[in-house]
């Protein structure tokens, strides 16, 4: 299927659509902080709120609410744009609060004409100062959300611990997947060596997994900067960190066994069987232990997984193109160090 | 199934008529129990499941690494011509499993004897130990065949296995702690299970991968 050049540079095409696409388009407006983020019952609270890539001093028409469900919400009584991403807004937080909870939480939603709606989930803690007070559900309803505006154009979501960061995902996450496919193929030739004896096939498996072992150690590097700018560290005692390095040492025990000086055939044959029971081996650590254990990467312990709003339409568009352009390249990779692996027993027989 | 019962007295045989290897094994974690007795002097709990898996793990790899070593290799060609490799591995496994369990039954009797046995849940305890030594012996055992080799001796033997009992260990630590109360687990059992999955996984790989090793 893969014949030819032109998947090469197919691979390298995409590969340079994914870094130029996924590095400069910018992110959707979102709200970074709100200060003071707490508030008691029937204050008049003045918010200073602090924009990301706003345009708060061009909109004409700004609206803000603080949502307490879908049916509750409260206007804005003025708002005051001090600068693109910067805004100030006054708030008059009813008497009375709904049953049950000592604090709740506020969600602020700003909505103007160039930015389009946008929400900071749990933005104002509101502590209730008098308890006698019946929740009185219409207090609450004068502010009606309705037509916010819709922002048109390719921009990738707004996450508020993730910010920029989120176009990691077509690197970070994109590695794994493409090293998989990669350790498929590995696993693929390694069948096929152990069946037809070929040396070329034991060169393709052992060039594959190099790779794949390349892009592992890749995958575990733009995590720990990811998980850095995130959760705070480098490493974390996170059940899927833990799990990767174990199956990468799985993957350097490989190189080991493949660096000691056997006969050509005996080293191939156990380098096959030693991949393909590796791989096997791989499968409870990647995909069964994980999912067993809370984990804070998205997917594990009540997290969203890939799809929901983490990964939308705009992220689709470079994340999946990202996974097939780093397979191609690993691809490309695998054959040029098949050739010189080739190239260096040619010469090595000749030699002799 | 005959021919399995035979593999498996041929393994014993050999192994008593080599004492010194039994009994050096034995006297190794014999030893290594009564060090660490000397210098915690008292163990916490949570110390004295690590320690026991530890020193299970590096004894059953020292037991482990001769397998398909001891013998001289004309004696294996002999094998070759003799038995089928299916049902060789099997023998071999049934074999190492039951030295292994042994092995940590030792191990236990001199830890409970110098340290104390804190074990609350003995039927999970023995249950699930019983699953991870047959796994670590799947896996010990095939890598051992991989790892024969005149110049590499033990080292490639422990570098190779070690990441891939990991997961295995992991599994019996857990199990071990939820066995001792120092954790409590609702669903425990779904890693029990998963310890069996992994061993059955390995043992179904083993299976497959071992005749086209064995040819060489």
């Amino acid at each position: 299927m893969l014949k030819g050049w032109w998947w090469k540079f197919g691979g390298a095409f995409i590969f340079l659509y994914v870094l130029i696409g996924g590095m400069t388009i910018p992110l959707r407006p979102g709200i970074t902080s709100v200060q003071p983020s707490n508030a008691k019952t029937g204050e008049n609270i003045l918010l200073d709120i602090t924009g990301y890539n706003t345009h708060f001093d061009q909109a004409k028409n700004i609206r803000a609410w603080l949502k307490l469900d879908s049916t509750h919400a409260i206007n804005a009584l003025k708002t005051n744009a001090e600068g693109p991403n910067h805004l100030q807004m006054e708030f008059q937080i009813p008497e009375t609060a709904p049953d049950g909870n000592e604090v709740y939480p506020l969600h602020l939603i700003i909505d103007n004409e160039i930015d389009g709606a946008f929400i900071l989930p749990n933005a104002v803690f509101v502590s209730r100062s008098t308890d006698s007070l019946m929740f009185n559900p219409n207090e609450w309803t004068n502010g009606k959300m309705d037509k916010f505006h819709n922002y048109t154009g390719i921009q990738f979501p707004y996450r508020n611990i993730l910010n920029e960061t989120i176009r990691n995902t077509f690197f970070h996450v994109a590695l794994w997947f493409a090293m998989f496919i990669l350790l498929l193929y590995g696993v693929y030739y390694s069948i096929r060596y152990l069946r037809s004896g070929n040396f070329d096939n034991d060169r393709l498996a052992s060039s594959y997994t190099i790779v794949a072992i390349l892009y592992g150690s890749l995958g575990i590097l733009t995590g720990s900067v990811w998980a850095k700018f995130t959760w705070n560290t480098f490493w974390t005692n996170d059940v899927k960190l833990n799990m990767t390095a174990i199956a990468l040492l799985i993957y350097f025990a490989y190189l080991i066994l493949r660096g000691i000086q056997y006969d050509q055939d005996k080293r191939a044959r156990l380098a096959a069987i030693y991949n393909i029971f590796a791989f096997i081996a791989l499968i409870p650590l990647v995909f069964v232990i994980p999912r067993l254990q809370d984990s804070l990467h998205p997917g594990n312990g009540g997290n969203p997984a890939l799809g929901g709003e983490d990964l939308d339409n705009t992220l689709r568009m470079f994340f999946y193109p990202s996974i097939i352009a780093l397979f191609l390249i690993g691809k490309w990779m695998a054959e040029i160090l098949t050739r010189y692996e080739r190239l260096k027993d040619q010469y090595f027989i000749k030699s002799k | 199934m005959n021919r399995i019962k035979e593999i498996f007295l041929k393994e014993l045989r050999v192994e008593f008529r080599q004492k010194y290897t039994l009994g050096g094994i034995f006297l190794f974690s014999a030893t290594v129990v009564f060090l660490i007795y000397k210098v915690f002097n008292t163990v916490t709990e949570l110390e004295w499941s690590i320690l026991l898996w530890i020193i299970t793990m590096f004894s059953a790899l020292n037991a482990i690494v001769k397998s398909f070593s001891q013998e001289k290799k004309g004696t294996y060609l002999y094998y070759y011509s003799l038995f089928d490799p299916i049902e060789l591995i099997i023998g071999k496994l049934i074999y190492n499993t039951l030295f292994i369990f042994l092995l940590f039954a030792a191990i236990l009797l001199f830890m409970s004897l110098f340290l104390g046995f804190p074990v609350k849940d003995t039927e999970l305890f023995f249950g699930a130990s019983f699953l991870g030594i047959f796994g670590l012996s799947t896996i010990l055992t095939f890598i051992s065949l991989i790892s024969t080799s005149d110049q590499t001796g033990s080292t490639l033997m422990s570098v190779l296995s070690i990441p891939l009992i990991l997961p295995i260990m992991l599994l019996l630590l857990k199990t071990t702690a939820v066995s001792l109360r120092l954790i409590t687990d609702t669903s425990i059992d779904q890693d029990v299970l998963l310890l069996a999955a992994i061993d059955a996984i390995m043992l179904g790989t083993v299976i497959i991968l071992f005749p086209s090793l064995w040819r060489s």
